[in-house]
C-alpha cells in the first residue's frame, strides 16, 4: 500500500504539468534459465514503471502472478514454490541513471547507459548494477537491458533434486516503452 | 511362473506405466482455457476497480487467484512481447485500468479501442491497474 501511495504522488507530480516524467504500465520484464535439462522462460507484460529525465531516476514495480508460463504447472511451482506470491505479491526496482549525462532526452537516438539500484524480490532487497540502452523517440522514451541474477541472492530455495534444472544465473530481460505523463 | 508372481509383475508394471503417464500428463498440463472455464465471479471494469481502490485486502482476498469475467470498454490496446496483448478496459478513475495479459493472441480484430468487450482470467492483484493474466476473450451472444 505504501509503494502504491508513493507511486500516485510520483503521478499526480507528473500531472501537473511536469513534461519530466515518464510511465508504463505495461512494461515487459522476463527472465530465462537454460540448463541442458530444462528450459525456465517467465513473461511480465503488466510491469508499471516509472522515468524521471531530470533526475534518471527510475522505479519499475511487478506482481508476480503476473508472470506467465507456457506450462501450466511451471507457473504453479514458480508461484507457489520459489517466489511465495501469496506472501510476496510484489517485486520492485528503485535506483537511478548513473551516467544522465550522456544522454540527450532532446534528440532522438539511442544512448549507452548503466543503472544502480535496489531491487527487492521476496522482501529481499540487493544493490545491482546493470547495463542498458535508452532509446529517445518522438512522442515516447524506451528503455532495455539485460542482466544476470542469481536466485539465491533473493533467498530462494530450490531443491537438490531440481537444481540442475535452474540455471545459477537467470537471465533477465526489461523492456519499457515509455510515454509522457504530462499532457493527458 | 506362479500365478501370483505374474499377477505382481503385471500391477508393478501397471503402476510404473501410469506413474510415467501421470508425470507426462503434469509436465505437459496446459493452463486453464478460459474460454471454457467457469468464472468465479461475474463483474463490470468499473466496479472491480472500484473494490480494489476502496479496500485493496478484502478485494485481494476476494478475488487473487480467481477466475473473473470482465465486462468494459477498451481504453487501449499494445503489443507485448512473445505475441502477447495487453488490453485496458476503462474505469471511472482516469489513472487505474482493469488490465489484461492474453497471450499469443492470433486474431486480434475484436480489440477496437472505444469498443465493449468480454475478457476471462485470473486475477493476479493490483499494482496501478487490476491485473488479469491467462485472458481469454469471451464471445457473448447477443
Amino acid at each position: 500500500m505504501k509503494r502504491l501511495t508513493i507511486f500516485i504522488c510520483l503521478l499526480s507530480i507528473g500531472l501537473a504539468g511536469n513534461a519530466q516524467k515518464y510511465l508504463t504500465k505495461n512494461g515487459f520484464i522476463g527472465f530465462f534459465s537454460h540448463t541442458p535439462m530444462e528450459d525456465i522462460k517467465g513473461d511480465n507484460n503488466q510491469v508499471a514503471a516509472i522515468l524521471d529525465i531530470s533526475t534518471g531516476e527510475m522505479v519499475f514495480q511487478a506482481l508476480v502472478k503476473s508472470f506467465h508460463f507456457d506450462r501450466a504447472l511451471m507457473e504453479e511451482h514458480f508461484n507457489e514454490n520459489y517466489m511465495e506470491s501469496d506472501k510476496f505479491p510484489k517485486s520492485s526496482f528503485k535506483g537511478k541513471i548513473t551516467n544522465l549525462s550522456s544522454v540527450n532526452f532532446s534528440k532522438n537516438g539511442t544512448y549507452d547507459v548503466t543503472v544502480e539500484g535496489d531491487l527487492t524480490i521476496r522482501d529481499v532487497t540487493n544493490k545491482i548494477t546493470a547495463k542498458g540502452t535508452i532509446e529517445v523517440i518522438t512522442g515516447g522514451i524506451n528503455a532495455s537491458s539485460k542482466f544476470n541474477l542469481s536466485p539465491e541472492d533473493y533467498k530462494i530455495n530450490i531443491p537438490g533434486v531440481v537444481r540442475e534444472k535452474i540455471n545459477k544465473n537467470m537471465e533477465v530481460t526489461v523492456t519499457m516503452k515509455y510515454e509522457p505523463i504530462a499532457g493527458k | 511362473m506362479k500365478t501370483y508372481v505374474k499377477v505382481a509383475l503385471f500391477v508393478v508394471t501397471f503402476i510404473a506405466l501410469a506413474a510415467i503417464l501421470a508425470a507426462l500428463y503434469m509436465f505437459n498440463l496446459k493452463h486453464t482455457d478460459m474460454a471454457k472455464a467457469k468464472p468465479h465471479f461475474v463483474v463490470s471494469a468499473v466496479t472491480l476497480q472500484k473494490e480494489f481502490e476502496t479496500d485493496e485486502t478484502a478485494a485481494s482476498k476476494k478475488y487473487i487467484n480467481k477466475i473473473l469475467e470482465v465486462t468494459g470498454k477498451i481504453a487501449s490496446v499494445k503489443s507485448g512481447m512473445n505475441n502477447s496483448l495487453n488490453v485496458s478496459l476503462d474505469t471511472e478513475n482516469d489513472l487505474s485500468d482493469i488490465n489484461c495479459a492474453l497471450p499469443a493472441v492470433k486474431d486480434t480484430s475484436a480489440f477496437i479501442t472505444g469498443t465493449e468487450i468480454t475478457l476471462r482470467g485470473e486475477c493476479s492483484g493490483y499494482l496501478i491497474d487490476v491485473q488479469l493474466n491467462n485472458c481469454a476473450l469471451i464471445n457473448k451472444k447477443k
